[in-house]
């Protein structure tokens, strides 16, 4: 009862088309088909954050969501965050501050933490500490990504405020819109995903068929 | 942890997911937002042969208020309801309810249709529509009917809907304005299933209290509507009295079970505490309405 | 987790004892029980398939009686293992004489492992009980009783 299905997807401003069962995650997807593997699998049941991605703008546990289900919509990843080697400004923070040390949770943190300061650029540590409660960290003991998260807030309405003064332009990467560029500790895979951007159908990546 | 295969339908119109329901309903489920379902489907707990996605039913996400009650169509994002003006202004109590719903990553996709249909016993929603003396529309292939809330939950994460049915609409009666209302609830953490949670409206004139409702969750299979706390409630002048014997009433009225989370008494005992809490409260926001 | 409950049967004691011992009326009011094939004297393979709204396991394992004393006391076992987890429960019966029916006392000991443990953790004790429940239920209809 294997029924394939072309499904293209649109990631980082890029598209992508794969082929997979309906019952593929988005995450798999994501990370299988577009190469993009910043998402991570924690749980895979909806606790602990990991596979956070933005979907037209809005935050998603890509676990929870079928791949054919995400067609026609704008996915943000962690890997669209940064313009080239320049950190986006969260991600600066959150190295600034050490808000991470085995890195796996940290994109699903980062793109909870791009939507929250986009809802609310001015936050209270009680809220930046409820808005970060969906998703879990092993490593840290939560201190630092609290800090980093407010670190982030002042460096982004500093930015802001700084275009509106001189009018000149501050380089702050948005995280819609800029397709991903290599980053500095990616393999050299980077190449074969282009020819996916495409349109090309995707090679199945090895590993465990599922 | 990878979900078994299942044949995967789309249906555009509602028209088309009851066709689809109707054809495949002893052996399917309905695709809302997917944050109860699919974790159960990836964890093969649930084994649905048919999937039935309505996420692409446009015509089911709606937020309208006719003048009586706010009717909101099964689709709607909960984040959507929580922000949309219409709820703030007509229905608050649902609005900070859904503020404790999980986190904004569940509510960007749970929908109101499908916590209700889901009717997790530790859910907000069903003791919002409880307490509010809601109803829902329901499709199937028999035609369209209205279950009111007190007709609707039946037992854990089991309702009166049809397997061939599906929610089309929920409607919350608005409270009367100036009526003070509250939420409350326990958890261990920032968004894990409420240990307990109480919702209360109190409508008031001259100082005293002509309507009380509350809604209670976490405390046993269905949402619990404590009617003896309200009878307590009704025509009294409020006082820290009266939201002790409300508590009481309220203990009398629920009996959870004990689990690794919180023992059963631990859930009475708070269930009340959050009562008095809650209807402090709704006095307070009743007398600043006024 | 340990459960305990009463119910009153409109029947007499060796009636009641009849029939909580015939695997026909074991087989039609367990809930969820799909096979019962006898194995021995007092001992069956046992399917279940049982679970709450879209939640459904299937458990292969066996059912057996054990201290049996004629008519008014047994222990009933109820085991298996299935994919979502594994469950053992033990029931002890008693019944005892009450009017022109017969009071039935039973204890119990349910025991729930696995991955649906982990995930239902909040609900095991209320469905637990509420499936025991529809048995004492079907038992009583079985028996005459009014629903």
């Amino acid at each position: 009862m294997k029924t394939l299905r072309r499904i293209t997807l649109r990631v980082n401003g890029t598209a992508y088309t794969g082929e997979a069962e309906p019952r593929k995650t988005l995450a798999d997807f994501i990370r299988e088909d577009c190469g993009l593997t910043g998402t991570h699998l924690g749980c895979e049941h909806g606790v602990c954050g990991a596979c956070t991605i933005l979907m037209d703008g809005q935050t998603v546990r890509s676990c929870l969501m079928f791949a054919v289900q995400a067609e026609g919509a704008e996915m943000t990843t962690v890997e669209g965050l940064a313009d080239g080697d320049r950190l986006h400004p969260i991600q600066q923070a959150y190295w600034d501050h050490h808000a991470l040390q085995c890195g796996f949770c940290t994109p699903g943190f980062l793109m909870t933490t791009v939507e929250f300061l986009n809802d609310n650029p001015q936050p209270t540590e009680r809220e930046i500490r409820e808005a970060l409660a969906g998703n879990l960290c092993r490593c840290t003991g939560y201190q630092n990504i609290v800090t980093a998260v407010a670190a982030a807030a002042h460096t982004l309405a500093a930015a802001t405020g700084a275009l509106r003064e001189t009018g000149a332009a501050v380089p702050v990467s948005r995280a819609t819109g800029v397709a991903a560029g290599p980053r500095k500790t990616r393999a050299t895979r980077a190449a074969p995903h282009r020819a996916r951007q495409t349109g090309k159908p995707s090679k199945r990546r090895s590993g465990p068929k599922r | 942890m990878k979900p078994a295969p299942f044949e995967y339908h789309c249906p555009r119109t509602v028209d088309e997911g009851t066709a689809l329901l109707a054809r495949y309903g002893d052996d399917a489920k309905v695709l809302a937002g997917g944050q109860s379902l699919v974790p159960l489907m990836n964890m093969r707990l649930a084994r649905p042969a048919n999937l039935i996605d309505i996420n692409r039913i446009e015509s089911l996400a709606y937020i309208r208020d006719d003048g009586r009650a706010l009717r909101i169509g099964a689709l709607t994002r909960q984040r959507a309801a929580e922000r949309a003006p219409q709820v703030a202004e007509r229905c608050p109590l649902l609005r900070d309810a859904l503020r404790l719903v999980g986190h904004a990553q569940i509510r960007n996709r749970g929908t109101i249709g499908g916590s209700i249909a889901h009717a997790d016993p530790a859910a907000e929603l069903t003791a919002v529509l409880v307490a509010l003396d809601g109803e829902v529309t329901a499709r199937g292939p028999k035609g369209t009917r209205v279950i009111a809330a007190r007709d609707l939950f039946v037992s854990y994460l089991t309702t009166s809907l049809d397997p061939r049915e599906l929610l089309t609409e929920v409607c919350l009666p608005a409270p009367p304005k100036g009526a003070g209302w509250s939420w409350m609830e326990i958890a261990r953490r920032h968004g894990d299933f409420a240990l307990a949670g109480v919702g209360v409206v109190l409508a008031v004139r001259g100082g005293k209290i002509t309507a009380a409702r509350i809604g209670l969750t976490g405390v046993g299979p269905t949402p619990v509507r404590p009617a003896e706390a309200e009878r307590l409630l009704t025509g009294q002048t409020p006082s820290e009295d009266l939201w002790n014997g409300a508590a009481e009433a309220v203990r009398a009225a629920v009996a959870p079970d004990g689990d690794i989370h919180a023992s059963a008494e631990y859930r009475t005992h708070v269930a009340g505490v959050l009562t008095q809490r809650a209807l402090r409260e709704a006095w307070e926001r009743a007398r600043e309405a006024a | 987790m340990k459960l305990e409950g009463t119910n009153t049967l409109p029947a007499s004691v060796d009636t009641v004892w009849k029939t909580i011992n015939d695997p026909d009326a074991l087989r039609s009011c367990t809930p969820g029980l799909k096979e019962l094939k006898a194995t021995g004297p007092d001992t069956y393979q046992a399917t279940l398939q049982i679970g709450i709204a879209a939640v459904k396991g299937t458990y292969a394992g066996t059912l057996s009686i054990t201290d049996k004393r004629a008519p008014t006391h047994y222990k009933i076992t109820l085991e298996g293992t299935g994919g979502a987890g594994f469950m053992k429960g033990e029931g002890s019966v008693d019944l005892e004489p009450q009017g022109s029916g017969t009071l039935l006392k039973w204890t119990g000991d349910l025991q729930v492992g696995g991955l649906i443990a982990g995930v239902g953790q909040r609900m095991l004790g209320g469905v637990g009980k509420m499936l025991i429940g529809q048995f004492f239920k079907c038992l009583e209809e079985r028996l005459g009783g009014s629903a």
